[in-house]
Formats: structure tokens, sequence, C-alpha cells
């Protein structure tokens, strides 16, 4: 193996300094790896002819060498926005609710507008990894790492807003069933505390789907570190005051991690039919999570609110804005980093324009029902609100900015040129997450701050301390995930092995060449492959 | 890999997971009992000013009634700790016979923080024993009073206490106890009115045998005026 960043191996060949990796083996058909008219053609899910040593190569490599050089600004400043949020929410806690732009009117305002963006960013990681894993759809594999790393950060961002919008926040622990003195006890009767329950049951699956579908992978890491340890008679260390080997600390704690995988038979086994478990545990948390979340507002008596469409409306939305994410993840990503573009396709990026195109269109249509049963319903209240103060009213500005961004913005996809461009689907995706997050201010806002009483009119205007938690809470998200990229696989190794043509029974080549990928079909002893190419 | 790890490891996950659930299940064991005013606050025992007020002698041996000295308890809902005019009427050089007795001169030592008060114009700074916290709106003692709840339901035996100190947790957990309780056992919470304040006798007459006062208790809690309130607007507003 090398001590060379992954892209540079591929900056060197395609600048001809390097050896062409596997020149004989690029597939004829394919161009730029989107889908073909003709129904027999199939592009493969990886590009470039990649052998199974690359894939281990260039996912391990992301995780071993030296990060590019825009990593550590890009850290170093997602981290400041994080930090810069963190004394936010310290001089919140400190002083209390009242620096928010809160009113007796707007009692719920972007605190509970964030934790639901959150909350529904992280219902695309959730799809990707557990129902098209149940369908069988292949190209989830370059995906679905990643969005559920995402899917993790984002839930860790959303429960930030609910923990710190109580105000007496050292009272948090009131949130769950604890006997205590005073006798108070949750209220098992109301969708805030359903809630509870949902989230936390949303963030442990997650966690432990992610968690789990990376054990392999990180014992392949393991044992590169492991090996490089005993191959090789120095190497990187720590620093100079603690001459402590980099690689012994990459092989205990990614063997600490990897629970004793030893890439036997069983394990596999048991791996296959423990992801299959979960994913069966995960399917209807895409459906639950955010349907409760929706309970928070539906079950409630404010018109605006009180919709029985919210469930399904809240789940697509959540999807649309998810995928968004992922897009708006992914497509810089692909840019930056010069590998990734041969596992996150423009396939990928197409079917995922895809979804949302589709899920805009749901809530398009979410949107249109509301007013229509606003005014089928004969309710006076529920059709001045979405009539009168929605469409019209001082925040029509904001309503207008979500169906901008929600409903029509996503129509460019009809369009598979405009599917294929990576720019002009990453326009999008920031557009939707805009519309998303505007999509629940209007929803939480303008239900609450015109009540039946003019009296009772307010109007809610954002402090600083709303704005920089806000944005500090991207800060979060972008370090946590800035790390991911940095230190764990970044796409499941031997899931991606098991899509490249080669592991096909019958691959016998692509016409010319001679089956290079044949000796190294079996992931179990990646490392020996990478042995052997070191002689070369 | 062989040898990164020695053989006992492979026991981390399944103690850890053990650690994780006890460590879980101690922590909210020990919360619900440690962190509780039955465990902080029952036997709060301030030492007071001077030579104190002793109820047992008060209260429990000369038999004086609670309201000579907390006068406002059935109109006010703040129960008043009595000005030093309250003791002075009793305590003022020459008017009880006792200064004369032989244990006079103990008396007189013990009581002359009150004199000195009082020609000073100053109040005696006795401690505060029971407390609600800030966020429980003036705990209305004329209304607990006036419905018939002893004294002695939620400040203990005072007669037989030399030194005050909080015999009830009076947490709000206690509290409920006692709102919910007496709608089914209105004898073990509520006394006849004419004798609230007559803490020996509703131990050891009314409550050590509250079955034989079922009737009456039910009778008593007839005549309240509204069901003791179980909404959290009733105490925090």
């Amino acid at each position: 193996m090398t001590t060379l960043h992954p892209d540079k191996i591929t900056a060197d060949r395609l600048a001809g300094r390097a050896r062409p990796a596997t020149e004989s083996m690029h597939d004829p058909v394919i161009g730029d790896g989107t889908l073909i008219d003709d129904p027999g053609v199939r592009p493969p899910l990886v590009l470039n002819g990649r052998t199974f040593g690359e894939v281990t190569d260039i996912v391990c490599g992301y995780a071993e060498n030296a990060p590019p050089r825009w990593w550590l600004p890009a850290f170093m400043t997602a981290f400041g926005i994080a930090q810069l949020g963190g004394l936010f929410i310290l001089y919140l806690v400190i002083t209390g609710i009242g620096t928010w732009g809160l009113n007796n009117q707007v009692d719920w305002a972007w605190d509970i507008t964030n934790f639901v963006f959150w909350i529904g960013i992280g219902h695309a990681g959730t799809l990707i990894s557990a129902i098209l894993c149940l369908f069988k759809q292949k190209w989830r594999t370059a995906i679905n790492r990643s969005a559920e790393a995402m899917t993790i950060f984002a839930v860790i961002c959303a429960a930030t807003f609910p923990g710190i919008h109580i105000g007496r926040q050292w009272a948090a622990w009131m949130l769950f069933p604890i006997p205590n003195a005073n006798q108070i006890w949750p209220n098992f009767r109301s969708p805030l505390l359903w809630d509870v329950f949902a989230v936390s049951t949303y963030a442990t699956v997650s966690l432990l789907f992610w968690y789990m579908g990376m054990i392999p992978d990180l014992a392949t890491l393991r044992d590169r570190a492991d090996l490089r340890l005993r191959k090789m008679a120095s190497g990187p260390i720590l620093l100079p005051i603690v001459p402590v080997r980099v690689d012994a600390i990459r092989a205990y704690v990614y063997g600490f991690l990897s629970l004793g995988w030893r890439f036997s038979a069983r394990h596999w086994h048991r791996y296959e039919v423990a992801y299959l478990v979960l994913a069966g545990i995960s399917t209807p948390l895409v459906l639950s999570v955010h349907s409760i979340v929706s309970f928070d507002f539906a079950t409630s008596i404010v018109p605006g609110w009180h919709t029985t469409i919210f469930p399904p409306y809240f789940v697509a939305g959540a999807i649309f804005g998810g995928f968004a994410m992922v897009l708006l993840l992914l497509i810089p990503a692909r840019a930056l980093y010069k590998n990734f573009a041969d596992f996150v396709t423009l396939r990928h990026i197409e079917n995922m324009a895809k979804i949302v195109l589709l899920t805009g269109m749901m809530v398009g249509f979410a949107y249109a029902m509301e007013f229509f049963i606003a005014w089928y319903g004969g309710n006076k209240f529920e059709l001045d609100v979405f009539l009168q103060n929605r469409a019209q009213g001082p925040y029509a500005w904001a309503y207008w900015t979500m169906i901008s961004c929600n409903v029509i913005s996503p129509q460019i996809f009809w369009s598979k040129k405009m599917r294929t461009s990576t720019i002009a689907v990453f326009v999008v995706a920031f557009l939707v997450t805009i519309g998303m997050w505007f999509e629940r201010f209007v929803i939480i806002v303008t239900s609450l701050h015109r009540a039946y009483l003019p009296g009772e009119w307010h109007m809610f205007w954002p402090t600083p301390v709303d704005i920089m938690i806000f944005v500090g809470s991207f800060g979060t998200f972008l370090t946590l995930f800035l790390l991911f990229m940095k230190f764990l696989p970044v796409f499941a190794i031997s899931e991606l092995k098991a899509v490249l043509p080669q592991a096909s029974p019958h691959w016998d080549g692509y016409g010319h060449g001679h089956g290079h990928g044949h000796g190294h079909s079996n992931h179990d002893h990646s490392h020996a492959n990478h042995a052997n190419k070191e002689a070369h | 890999m062989a040898g990164l790890f020695p053989k006992w490891f492979n026991a981390f996950p399944t103690v850890s997971a053990l650690a994780a659930v006890g460590g879980l299940t101690t922590v909210v064991a020990g919360f619900t009992y440690f962190a509780t005013p039955k465990f902080w606050r029952v036997g709060y025992m301030p030492k007071q000013p001077g030579g104190g007020f002793n109820h047992q002698i008060h209260a429990g041996k000369l038999g004086m009634d609670c309201r000579y000295c907390h006068t406002k308890i059935e109109e006010s809902a703040e129960a008043n700790i009595p000005n030093v005019a309250t003791c002075y009427g009793c305590h003022a050089e020459g008017r009880l016979a006792l200064f004369t007795a032989p244990e006079g001169v103990l008396h007189r030592e013990k009581t002359e923080f009150i004199r000195t008060a009082f020609a000073q114009d100053k109040s005696i700074e006795w401690r505060r024993v029971h407390k609600t916290p800030d966020y429980v709106r003036n705990f209305p003692h004329h209304v607990h009073v006036n419905a018939g709840v002893s004294c002695y339901s939620c400040h203990g035996q005072i007669t037989t206490m030399e030194t005050v100190y909080q015999a009830e947790p009076q947490s709000m957990g206690w509290c409920l106890d006692c709102h919910r309780g007496v709608k089914t056992e209105p004898e073990k919470y509520l006394v006849p009115k004419d004798k609230v304040t007559q803490l020996q006798w509703v131990q050891t007459e009314w409550l050590a045998d509250s079955e034989k006062h079922k009737a009456e208790g039910r009778k008593l809690l007839e005549t309240l005026k509204e069901a003791p309130p179980e909404n959290c607007g009733a105490c925090h507003y």
C-alpha cells in the first residue's frame, strides 16, 4: 500500500506521471455513468474500471493520509462557527429565552423551526440505508455511508434545539420518566413526549445502523495499520515529543471499534442478517419519526396546524429536504476529492434528482391541499390563516419563497440535461434547503402570530441570538461531517466491491484484457493485495 | 490480527454493556432517592438567636395555642412570626412569677435577649425553618387551616420540639399525596375545624385511630368549598 493520498495518485495518473491504473479495463459502453436509453445496457455503478484492491486503497487512503489542503481551513472555519454558536447557547442559558425574538403570541419560532428542519434532513439517510436496502437498490452503496453519517449529525443538531428551548435547561431531565420527589411525570398523552421517544429511538437505530455497517471497513483500516506496523521499521509519529507511531494509534482505535471482526464467513453471515434486521427496524422509522414531529402541530387546535394531511406531508418534506442536503454534501465532495466521481457517478446524482422532483411535487400537492381543505372545510379561521395570512399577510414573502424553492425550482429536473448537470442539481438542492427551512418557519410562525383577536397580533423577528445559534448548528454539522470525511471510511468498501462488474460470477473481463480482478475477488485478503502491489 | 488486544479483552463489550445498564440504573435510582427534600430537608434544625424559642415548653407543657403567637394563620396566606412585643408581653421584667422561683436565674438569662431587643426597638432575627421554593406562590395557610388541615399534618408534632425542625419533606409529591388522598381518605388529612391547632389531640385521638372517623371525615370533606386542586396553576402562577 502507498503512503500517497488517493487523490494524488489519481492526479499523477491523469498527468501521465504514474502508471495508468487499469487501462485495459475501461468499459467501452459507459459514457458519463448516467442511464442509457437502451434497457439492455446498464452503466456500472463504479466507473473507470476500479479493481477490488483500488476500492480498498482509495477508501482507506482517505482515512490514512494527510487530508487535502482545503480540509484544515474548512474544518477550522466550521469548528469556529460551531464554537461561536456554542457561546450564544451559553449566553442563552445564562440570560434566558427572552434573548430570542419570541413574544406572547409567537412562543415557538426559530427553535422549533430549526429542530424540524434538522430532523427532516436526517430522513434521507434512513431512507437510503433502510428502504433502498430492502428494495435492493444497489446504487445506494456509494452514498449510504455518508448519508447515514449526515443523518446522525443532523439529529445531533436537531436535538440541541428542544434541549435549549425549554428555558430552564437544567430541568431537561423532566423529559424522561424518572421517579422524583415532585411526582412530575411526562404526559403520555402529549405528542411532545412521543417526540422525545421517536427522536431518541431514531438516533439510536441510525447510530447502530451506521456503526454496524462500518465494522468490516474499520477492521480493514485496522489490518492495514497493523500490517504497516509489522512490515515497516518506521512510520509517521504523532508528535516529536510523543514518539508513538500513528499506525499504532490507528491499529488500536480502529481495532477497538471493529469489535474483533476477522472477516470470517460466520461474521459475514451474521453481519448480513443483522443488517437486514436493522433495515427492517429503520423502515417504519422513516415514516414514523416525522409523522410524530408533525403531531406536535397537528394534534393542537390552532388553525393552520390542525390538519390531517400533516404526517404524510411532513414525511415527504423530510425526504425532500434530506436528499437536497445529501446532494449539497456530495456534489462538493465529488469536486474536491478526485476519486469520488468514480463512485458517486452522475447516475447517482440523477437518481437523487428524480427523488427530489418526486417529493417536491408531493409537498406541492400538500400545499395545494391545505388551501383546498381550508376552503372546502368551511372553517373561516382556517381559511383566513391560509388565504389571508400566509399567502397575502405580512409573512407572504416567506410563503412565496417556500413555494418558489420547493415547488417551482425542482421542476427543471424534468430535463435530463439538468438532472445530470452537477451545477444545476447543486443550485436546486441549495434552493430546496432554503425552501424547506422556510416551510417550517411558515407553518410555525404564521399560524401563531395572528390569533383570533387583532389585539393579540404580533410579528416575530429573530434576534442575533436566534440567528447565531442556527448558524452555529451548521458549524457543528459541518465539523462533524469533515471529521467523518477524514477519519472514517466514507464508502462501504465491501458493498462497493459487490457492485463492481468483477464481482459478477459471469464476468469475464471487458472483452479484451484478462480479468485482472479475478485473483483478488475476496475482500478478506484485501491487505494481501496491497502487499502484492507494493512489490510492483 | 492476533496480538493487538489480549484475550480477556473479549469480555469488554459485555462488561461495558452491563456497566452502562448498571450505571444508568444507579443514576436513576440515586436521583430518585437522594435528590429529594425527604433526604436533604427533613431534620433541618437551624440554631435560633438568643435562647431560642422552646415550643416544647410553650406549646406543649404550658398548652399555649399556636394562634397566640402566629396570629394571622386564619386570615392570611402568611403564617406570621410574632414580633418582639408578643414575647415581651409575658417576658417583661417582673411579669412572670417564674422570675422569683429558684430556677428563675436561668430563665432570666435565657430570655434576656427579648428585653434587650425590646429596649433597643430591634427585631429578633428568627431563622426560617420551612421554606417553599420561589416558584410556589404564597402557600395559603388560611385556606388550609380553615379547611381543617391541622398544623400537625405539615409541621409534625411541634409541641414536643425544643428547637423546631422540619418534620415533613414538603416536596411537591408530598403535597399531591394529600391533595389526591383526601378525596378517598379524608379522615387521614382533615380534622374538625376547632381542633386544627390541638396537635396532641390530633396525633393521639384522631389520626392514631383514623378508621373510626371515616364518617366524620367524609362530612368534613363535604364541607369544603372546593375540591383540593391538582392543576399546575393552583400553586404555580
